[in-house]
């Protein structure tokens, strides 16, 4: 075991926070308040992902054949940390060069892949993800959205909610149902999001502007060819997805800053000689480390080409208990931060809410973890 | 970064594993309160299990998963102290090797007996003994805690000085605490997984029921990590990373152990089941160093001062 970053992997750090430096506004602060699915950051984004791509640091944890340079995953995981501790410059983009781009290379159709492939290795598409619906959330297959096929083409029809970026968003990546069989009756469209009938509603939220929306298709018509992977083949697609973006955002870093900027806050404050506050800030960043090294764990299996399985779950897990042990250290003892006076820490406080609640809620990560890592005998259904 | 074990990690953890078999249960009808076995001591000392540290291609990590592997047996051995602390105070001094704290000798010490090293950490420096018969004051014999326990009646008035940073031994202590605890979190977390699974009430295993599934599965979230944080203090040899580890150590061991006693009913009471050997070292764990308070201290001093 090793737990130093590699010459290679510091100089490969160190890069990105020279662009990031080079290429962010002075204000960028303020401005990342906005949060990653806003407009002004949407904006801000298709820019600065093209400078990225041109600098080969949009994709460079990509095959080769797929036009990356090859780098492993620990490059995969300090290029997400340095974006995401920087208020994710790349907005919505993050989630194209994570799962987006490996799915379309490996189900996709060479119309699909010439159609869409070229756009996201320039920087210049956003893409939204169309799971949940209002009576499928943590339960997500029995989602309803129902695509007919009639005279050649698809007809959808239903509602997804809490869709991430589909405001701005240029195509949606959109589970529906073509069958009554639970999972094998659930199929993907590519579907441009300015394809008639399609309605986007924002939900006023506490995570930021323009961050989550309803999303209604009625008599949606999509020709054939906007089918990912055959009839059925959505849940098969899905787990080949997630593999690749099992961990998710490394929201540890931004929880671990939040926390070193809060401390700093205190200290210039001269509130920090105290023992409840050196107390608590001290168990946030065990919170955060631990999730840090449980994440590598992880990420290790990945170099190593194994499996991954609900050890992901464990690091997800650990993560949001960070996540929130920072955002209430934030409150209890710097509560100005999330009025004005520090907008790093309320950039983070927004996006810490989401942790336990996107890609899985947490509830649900426990199951995993009670049934595949301690194997437990199931509950009854 | 590279967390994954190296062969000779490996290696290393098949022949301890392959060398504590024959301990790895509790033998029939033994019901005492601590467990410990010279044999078993014996065996780690000849076969150098408690000396990688020394050794540099092995080091304070594979010294650390050492340590976290046997702390989950049944069997209390100084292992801890010997294959962390010891080499970097002196690495010839006699075993067992007793931590405690200058100042703070109401407390018990674990594995305190006649002939063994006593290592005094604290204001006036790193400072040892031996310790003789007339020092010594037995804990009560049905003592909670499942490690042997005595109590220091005085200090001699000579002490050897040993030329080493209080600083560096207190980091040292703590990664012991962590990696130790790390074991004991584990072996407990394994013994209560296997009991909820096996007793059926309402016709079904307690384990099928959700309000002790997640609370396990948290339990795991936080074994897991103090493991990771452990391994990690030995791999960077941090001041910060070591208290970081201790105090999230200390943190889990205080937010399960009642919890395991609780799944596990009436039969959580009893010394027929083994769970409350693992459980009560960590409590005292839980009482080294000054507690969770003091460990979160260090951390702050280390990591923002």
């Amino acid at each position: 075991m090793e737990f130093d970053w590699t010459e290679d992997q510091q100089a490969f750090r160190q890069t990105i926070r020279d662009f990031l430096g080079a290429n962010l506004p002075d204000d960028w602060e303020n401005f990342s308040e906005h949060g990653p699915a806003s407009p002004a950051l949407t904006a801000f984004a298709r820019e600065f992902c093209v400078k990225l791509a041109e600098a080969g640091l949009l994709f460079p944890h990509w095959p080769r054949e797929m036009g990356g340079e090859g780098l492993g995953p620990w490059e995969q995981q300090i290029l997400s940390e340095e974006m995401w501790i920087a208020g994710e410059p790349r907005g919505g983009q993050y989630m194209n060069v994570n799962w987006i781009g490996p799915t379309l290379e490996r189900y996709g159709s060479d119309e699909q892949k010439a159609r869409y492939l070229a756009p996201i290795t320039r920087g210049e598409s956003l893409w939204c993800q169309g799971f949940s619906e209002p009576d499928a959330g943590s339960d997500l297959a029995s989602l309803r959205t129902r695509a007919v096929f009639t005279e050649g083409n698809y007809v959808i029809n239903g509602q997804k909610i809490w869709t991430s970026y589909a405001g701005l968003a240029d195509t949606c990546f959109l589970l529906t149902r073509t069958s009554d069989d639970r999972k094998k009756g659930i199929t993907i469209f590519l579907v441009p999001m300015d394809t008639p009938g399609i309605t986007v509603r924002q939900i006023p939220s506490l995570i930021g502007e323009g961050d989550i929306h309803e999303v209604f298709f009625d008599d949606v018509t999509v020709p054939e060819s906007a089918r990912f992977g055959d009839e059925g083949q959505a849940w098969e697609i899905i787990a080949y997805s997630l593999r690749n973006e099992r961990l998710g955002i490394p929201r540890f870093v931004l929880a671990r800053a939040a926390l070193d900027r809060a401390v700093a806050m205190l200290k210039q404050a001269g509130d920090f000689g105290g023992e409840a506050v050196r107390i608590e800030a001290a168990r946030c960043a065990a919170l955060c480390e631990a999730a840090g090294t449980a994440n590598y764990a992880v990420v290790q299996k990945r170099v190593d080409g194994l499996s991954i399985g609900a050890e992901s779950s464990s690091a997800r897990y650990a993560t949001v208990m960070a996540e929130r042990a920072v955002c209430e250290f934030v409150v209890e003892f710097v509560p100005e931060a999330l009025a004005g006076a520090a907008p790093y820490l309320k950039m983070h406080h927004q996006r810490g809410i989401v942790a336990g609640v996107a890609a899985g809620s947490a509830e649900i990560q426990l199951n995993i973890i009670a049934s595949e890592v301690l194997e437990l005998p199931r509950e009854p259904r | 970064m590279k967390l994954s074990l190296s062969e000779d990690q490996s290696q290393i953890l098949d022949f301890v594993d392959t060398l504590t078999k024959p301990f790895a249960s509790v033998p029939m009808h033994d019901v005492s309160l601590a467990l410990s076995s010279d044999a078993l001591d014996a065996e780690l000392v000849e076969g150098g299990f408690l000396d990688v540290m020394a050794e540099e291609e092995l080091g304070p990590v594979t010294a650390a998963l050492v340590v976290e592997r046997l702390a989950r047996l049944p069997f209390a051995v100084e292992a801890a102290a010997s294959a962390l602390v010891r080499h970097a105070v002196d690495p010839e001094l006699p075993r067992p090797l007793c931590l405690v704290e200058e100042g703070r000798l109401r407390k018990p010490v674990r594995f305190l007996k006649e002939g063994a090293t006593v290592l005094v950490v604290g204001a006036s420096g790193v400072r040892s003994f031996t310790a003789s018969a007339e020092m010594i004051r037995p804990a009560q014999e049905d003592t909670l805690y499942a490690y042997p326990v005595a109590f220091l009646t005085e200090l001699p008035d000579a002490l050897t000085s040993h030329d080493v940073e209080a600083a560096e031994i207190l980091r040292c202590w703590r990664l012991a605490l962590a990696a130790e605890a790390s074991g004991l979190l584990a072996a407990a977390l394994q013994s209560v997984v296997t009991y909820t699974s096996e007793r059926k009430q309402f016709g079904r295993p307690l384990a099928t029921f959700q309000g002790l599934r997640h609370r396990l599965a948290e339990d795991q979230v936080m074994t897991n990590s103090v493991y990771w944080l452990a391994m990690r203090a030995a791999g960077t040899g941090d001041q910060g990373d070591a208290a970081l580890a201790a105090l999230h150590a200390q943190e889990a061991a205080k937010r399960v152990c009642y919890d395991y006693h609780q799944f596990l009913g009436g039969m959580g009471m009893t010394l027929e089941h083994p769970l409350h050997l693992w459980t009560y070292r960590l409590k005292l764990l839980t009482a080294e160093l000054g507690g969770r308070g003091a460990q979160a201290l260090a951390a702050a001093d280390a990591l923002w001062e």
